[in-house]
């Protein structure tokens, strides 16, 4: 069945939704998951300040193209 | 004699004999940007028969061997197994019919990407998603520092696409 059908929830502002145009509320997605079946559990756990450097090698890694990282993986096996 | 890892001739050997499968494992995160280093292919094949035919032929032409030297026989071996470990001329092939935390290649082609390799292959990948989802499923202490760079991967990607508006 139909995520609209199952929520009631009007089918445009769902497209909106999956198209990550708009984000639903809280409240809204607890109770798009209900339709489903669902719940949301939420719960909080200590944040993690992101590693610097890791971040740099990361970065430098996106502004590659795959090809490129694999080529880059073969050569750091090939050192 | 154990070969050189060279993904390139694994994936050949796939794409001659028309075999689908989707890349996860190290090398399929090394193609998301994770930065690692990798010994080896890892696949999740369609379990089809044709495919699995098709995949023989392949390893055949791989001179694939299980680890006591015998050549796989696919059918038997996949059966009730994890995973299937071979090693080939062109170094180690992992078959992984159903990784962890998925229901297989159907449940991971729907997400997967075909990038572009050169020499003509765009093999398809797991999504960066599914990668998350395969290792946070093992929960092995193995898994954990791959995980959480793969998490800080999703985090710097959802951070660059924009920001969507929350609605009140």
């Amino acid at each position: 069945m139909q995520l609209a059908e199952r929520s009631g929830k009007d089918r445009a502002q769902i497209a909106r939704w999956e198209r990550d145009s708009v984000t639903p509320s809280l409240e809204t997605l607890r109770e798009l998951l209900h339709a489903c079946g669902f719940d949301l559990d939420l719960s909080l756990v200590p944040y993690r300040i992101p590693d610097a450097a890791l971040d740099v090698r990361l970065g430098k890694a996106q502004e590659q193209t795959p090809q490129e990282r694999l080529q880059a993986m073969l050569n750091a096996r090939g050192r | 004699m154990d070969g050189e890892f060279d993904p390139y001739a694994l994936l050949h050997a796939l794409e001659r004999q028309r075999v689908t499968y989707v890349v996860i494992g190290g090398l399929g995160r090394v193609l998301h940007g994770s930065g690692e280093v990798t010994d080896g292919l890892d696949i999740v094949p369609s379990t089809r028969e044709e495919n699995l035919r098709r995949l023989g032929l392949a390893l055949e032409d791989l001179n694939a061997r299980r680890a006591d030297g015998k050549p796989p026989a696919l059918e038997r071996d996949l059966v009730g197994r994890g995973v299937l470990e071979l090693t080939t001329d062109s170094g180690e092939l992992k078959i992984v019919p159903e990784p962890s935390g998925t229901q297989g290649y159907d449940d991971l082609r729907r997400r997967a990407e075909r990038p572009p390799l050169g020499q003509g292959l765009r093999p398809a990948v797991a999504s960066l998603d599914d990668h998350a989802r395969m290792l946070a499923a093992l929960d092995r202490e193995q898994g954990r520092e791959p995980l959480a760079v793969l998490q800080r991967l999703i985090e710097l990607e959802h951070s660059l696409r924009r920001t969507p508006s929350i609605e009140l």
